[in-house]
């Protein structure tokens, strides 16, 4: 299409405009993180480190790291198995419902975080109470696992559409069991589709709230609860903002790593 | 032969006989691949969103707060007759519209440029550069906007020279924090459409006399409509059901999850019962978006 030179103009001001609004917040807590000021107020009145060693220092940001951080470890193992099952079934299997279990799996990231959890949460009422189990860390790792198998699962059967079957019949053509076929030949084929499902399944856990708020039990409190909990405390406020300024750096890791392992799966698989 | 190497033999025969069984049979293996996951996501998360939707059926005992299960349609009644209900559902659907609307409006300047006016070596990092802000903390997001928007902010700071101040907490804020949180949920479909459009046709518009205007009237959007359709899938049910934005930059202003939130300590089957409201006016959407056969371009 043949643009004027205004509208050539026109578009890149605009485009401009959208990139300065996309990454203009995120610079924002970057530099606020050295604010010295406890308010939030524009322009800062000078940059300081002070807030970063105090952050380091803070143990209520530090314990929240650590609960994120094995949640997420445990619910992107499960969603790791759970995904690639259903992986290898859609995909290397024609069955009755197929359709409907890719639904399914897509279904709790579809749906309102906020009805997923009041489900999980008077589900786990109802049957884990009468046990004795009350909501703790396993009930957030499980509650996670739910609506991260679906990006694990993403990833795996784009790579098994790619990879046709006949590499695994080789295999066993060649006297390989099917044991023998997968070890050798189907896990190296998708081992980087792993990599990325699994690094977007913790990225994904890492970050959530909603379902969070609803299956973690008492004293357990992961760092997006942490922020929410002291976002709103003036005391707090510099703490946050350097956890804040330190998450934004972090975000930049997941994509640059999935982006390396595979082509098909930083566009489709945040969905 | 010692005894190891007579053990590890049957073993692998054991392994070459339940591989050949697996091979020969792949009803068997299908079960095996689906019985874990099926029960996990048919039978506690399916089950548990069924009961949670019967619940919206019970009532509470007004005294005790304790669950009555008995079948009625008070709850929905109530929602149908309560005016904070309904004001509260159309503000929450307009919420969700205005910010697919708004997202639309950022979206097409920002794509068209950077699928097909930048410069080619250029665009698969400019598509990184949409895409990394997805990754940043949605918390983290929502919390920029509160530095923005607060008192003295950069908002304020902004605005002053021309006499004005930021808008502050509130509605405004909430669709301008939500907007930006979906924005590129919106960019990516419509830049992959765009990038897709044939240049011939572009051309053929041109040869025919079409000027730039005309041509994206009659040529670019409506091939491009159905990736905007796509895109809003994400972008309206993504707002319909936040209830986390709002509390921090919307002040007051109460959005169906917030009821919804309300609601669930004591009085349960009331929240279940709201909580349909969001699914049900998502699964009309899809329904509406289907037929522009958007969700096939998902």
């Amino acid at each position: 299409m043949h643009l004027s030179r205004t509208a050539r103009i026109a578009l890149r001001t605009g485009a401009g405009l959208g990139f300065a609004v996309i990454y203009v917040p995120l610079l924002l807590v970057l530099v606020n993180s050295l604010n010295p000021d406890r308010s939030a107020g524009w322009p800062p009145p000078g940059l300081t480190l002070h807030w970063w060693s105090a952050a380091v220092h803070n143990s209520g940001a530090r314990d929240a790291v650590w609960v994120s951080v094995k949640g997420g470890l445990g619910a992107t193992a499960i969603a790791l198995v759970l995904g690639t099952l259903i992986a290898f079934a859609v995909a290397r299997h024609r069955f009755f419902g197929r359709d409907a279990v890719s639904f399914i799996v897509v279904l709790p990231i579809a749906l309102p975080g906020i009805v997923t959890g009041i489900a999980l949460n008077s589900a786990f009422g109802t049957v884990l109470e009468p046990l004795g189990v009350g909501l703790g860390l396993f009930t957030v790792i499980v509650g996670h696992a739910t609506f991260c198998i679906v990006v694990v699962f993403n990833n795996v059967v784009a790579r098994l559409r790619r990879t046709a079957g006949s590499y695994e019949e080789a295999a066993m053509d060649l006297g390989a069991t099917a044991f023998r076929a997968f070890t050798d030949v189907t896990f190296p084929l998708i081992r980087s589709a792993l990599l990325a499902g699994g690094l977007l399944a913790f990225a994904l856990s890492f970050d959530e709230i909603v379902v969070t708020t609803f299956t973690a039990g008492p004293g357990i409190q992961t760092l997006p609860l942490w922020i929410f909990d002291n976002m709103t405390r003036p005391q707090q406020a510099p703490v946050v903002n350097v956890v804040a300024a330190v998450l934004v750096l972090l975000s930049v890791l997941p994509i640059y790593a999935a982006q390396r392992l595979s082509a098909d799966t930083a566009t489709s698989s945040r969905v | 032969m010692t005894t190891t190497d007579v053990t590890t033999a049957a073993g692998r025969g054991t392994v070459r006989r339940l591989a050949g069984t697996l091979h020969r049979r792949p009803r068997l293996r299908l079960t095996l691949l689906l019985t874990a996951p099926l029960l996990w996501l048919a039978v506690l998360y399916l089950g548990s969103l069924a009961v949670l939707f019967v619940s919206a059926f019970w009532t509470t005992d007004s005294f005790t707060s304790e669950v009555v299960k008995v079948w009625s349609t008070d709850n929905f009644h109530e929602l149908v007759t309560t005016p904070v209900f309904r004001q509260v559902v159309l503000r929450s659907v307009g919420v969700a519209l205005a910010v697919t609307a708004l997202c639309t409006l950022i979206a097409f300047p920002v794509a068209f440029w950077t699928a097909r006016v930048a410069r080619p070596k250029l665009r698969p990092l400019l598509v990184v550069a949409i895409l990394t802000p997805l990754w940043a903390s949605y918390l983290v997001k929502v919390y920029a906007w509160r530095l923005i928007l607060s008192q003295g902010g950069l908002a304020d700071w902004m605005l002053a020279p021309f006499g004005l101040s930021g808008p502050g907490f509130g509605l405004p804020a909430t669709v301008l924090t939500l907007t930006y949180l979906w924005l590129p949920y919106m960019i990516l479909p419509v830049h992959t459409a765009l990038e897709q459009l044939p240049a011939n046709l572009l051309d053929a518009s041109a040869d025919l006399g079409a000027r730039a205007g005309r041509t994206f009237r009659s040529v670019v959007l409506p091939m491009v409509l159905p990736s905007v359709a796509a895109g809003s899938v994400f972008t309206f049910s993504l707002s319909l059901g936040d209830y986390i934005t709002v509390q921090i930059v919307g002040g007051k202003t109460q959005l169906i999850g917030n009821l919804v939130y309300s609601n669930i300590e004591l009085n349960l089957p009331m929240a279940a019962a709201l909580g349909t409201v969001p699914v049900a006016v998502i699964v009309l959407y899809l329904l509406a978006i289907r037929r522009t056969g958007a969700l096939n371009s998902l």
